[in-house]
């Protein structure tokens, strides 16, 4: 195996590691990035993901001088990048000097660190397009055929890796949000029957009393029966 | 695993979820029919360990389950407090009974083995599946791997049913007075009233009080929140 192979497959294994529990997105992507400046002779890359709630982020990049650049695009709305998330495609630009009238922002501020050309390719998985992958270099010219095809296959492998940690994280949320519905509802019955044995009512009327307390009091249902069931409020008060 | 059988319960999963029923019941069929058991059940608990039942295959399946709850003891039980299968394969011998309560009670029932694998997603426990058979013996190593897959299946279903609940409150499909051993709630706390205990000894009482009536613990709530039977 040739050392560029090396590096290709050990990026292909580090995927694997998007499954465990303390899997860092910043680390995976920031060492991906990495790898793609080492792989493709590049001067700079960065990886954008799409928030739900704060929109584009720069969420890795290979130098802090790169994370400003994409800082910068994002902010206003003017580069590759953003127009690769935006049109879910790959966006190839050989010269920078070529696009100062479709980037002028973007064009400008890359011409003048000395970045000459940039490729930047959509992270997506079927329907899913969660970012773009950006490649920058101080040549003109096309990156080669294969290494884009090699470019992109390291995106959507990227790309998989963290739709599963999502997906695993979700999954995790639920099944606590379960247990915790389950705790809820038993402690709820339990206070019911610690109410209507002190007060004598049914366990409807009960259970018309315990709802009345909370929202007269602006207190949660599940906390109030919790703080019944152990006795931590005197039930004269809620018999009304 | 039959693939085709798989996807028949899937997509009666699917049309259980939209008219909003419980999959407690097709679960529990389809473990039967896929692990090849005589009965199961599947047992939902919280991490204070109050359980309630989302279904079970047949009424033999609902004894046994019920033995559990009321015994506090047993594969379900187990499985979910340690985290990992626990196999009880020959209930009828004795001294080979893990469950020194549940054991016989379960014979007497017609299960001569009975198996619990957990219901977990990582280190979060929801419950069990509980298998059971008629006829004592151990699970071939093909059963047992469907028992765990199947353990997966259940898992998912229920989070997939909870998902359309809002945070802090049971999916509609889970919220069975019925099946939540409501009765046994409330008389718990009851209980715990009428003797000024914890509720957790209120529980072991209302448990205890039903076992040497040998009555399930649910008609015995029952009783005590019709007032029928007090404690004090």
């Amino acid at each position: 195996m040739t050392q560029r192979e090396e590096i290709l497959a050990r990026a292909f294994v580090d995927v694997a590691d998007t499954l465990v529990a303390d899997f860092d997105v910043v680390d995976f992507l920031t060492v991906l990035a990495m790898r793609c400046v080492e792989l493709f002779e590049l001067s700079e890359a960065a990886l954008l993901l799409a928030d739900p709630q704060r929109g584009l982020q720069v969420a890795a990049s290979s130098s802090h001088e790169m994370y400003v650049l994409e800082l910068f695009e994002v902010q206003h709305e003017d580069g590759p990048s953003v127009d690769c998330y935006r049109l879910g495609e790959p966006v190839l630009c050989d010269d920078l000097h070529t696009a100062l009238a479709r980037w002028p922002r973007f064009a400008r501020k890359a011409l003048d660190s000395g970045w000459t050309s940039a490729h930047a390719l959509p992270m997506h998985l079927r329907n899913d397009l969660i970012g773009s992958l950006n490649l920058l270099r101080a040549e003109t010219g096309s990156l080669p055929d294969t290494d884009l095809v090699a470019a992109q296959a390291l995106a959507d492998v990227a790309t998989i890796g963290i739709l599963q940690h999502r997906a695993a994280e979700e999954h995790r949320l639920l099944a606590e949000q379960l247990q915790y519905a389950l705790h809820s509802r038993v402690a709820v019955e339990q206070a019911k029957g610690v109410l209507a044995e002190h007060t004598g009512l049914d366990m409807d009327d009960a259970f018309s009393a315990l709802r009345q307390y909370a929202r007269n009091h602006n207190v949660g249902l599940v906390v109030l029966a919790h703080a019944v069931v152990e006795r931590r409020i005197p039930l004269a008060e809620i018999r009304q | 695993m039959d693939p085709l059988v798989l996807r028949e319960l899937m997509s009666g999963l699917q049309s259980d979820h939209e008219q909003g029923e419980s999959p407690g019941v097709r679960l529990c069929r389809a473990c039967v029919d896929l692990i090849d058991v005589s009965s199961a059940g599947i047992m939902l608990r919280d991490d204070a360990d109050n359980g309630t039942s989302l279904g079970f295959s047949d009424d033999v399946a609902g004894k046994v389950e019920d033995l559990q709850f009321t015994l506090g003891e047993g594969p379900g039980i187990d499985a979910h407090a340690f985290g990992r299968p626990v196999l009880g394969p020959r209930l009828d011998t004795p001294d080979r009974s893990p469950w020194p309560t549940f054991g016989p009670a379960a014979v007497s029932a017609g299960v001569l083995a009975a198996f619990g694998f957990p219901l977990r997603v990582g280190v979060i426990r929801l419950g069990s599946l509980d298998l059971y058979n008629g006829r004592s013996g151990d699970l071939h190593a093909l059963q047992l791997a469907d028992a765990i897959a199947m353990a997966d299946v259940v898992t998912n279903a229920v989070i997939t049913v909870q998902e359309s609940a809002g945070a802090g409150s049971l999916a509609d499909e889970m919220d069975n007075p019925g099946d939540l051993r409501t009765a046994v709630h409330q008389a718990s706390g009851m209980i715990s009233r009428q003797l000024d205990i914890s509720i957790g000894s209120a529980l072991l009482r209302l448990r205890a009080y039903a076992y040497a009536e040998g009555r399930s613990i649910n008609d015995v709530a029952q009783n005590v929140v019709t007032r029928q039977l007090r404690f004090d």
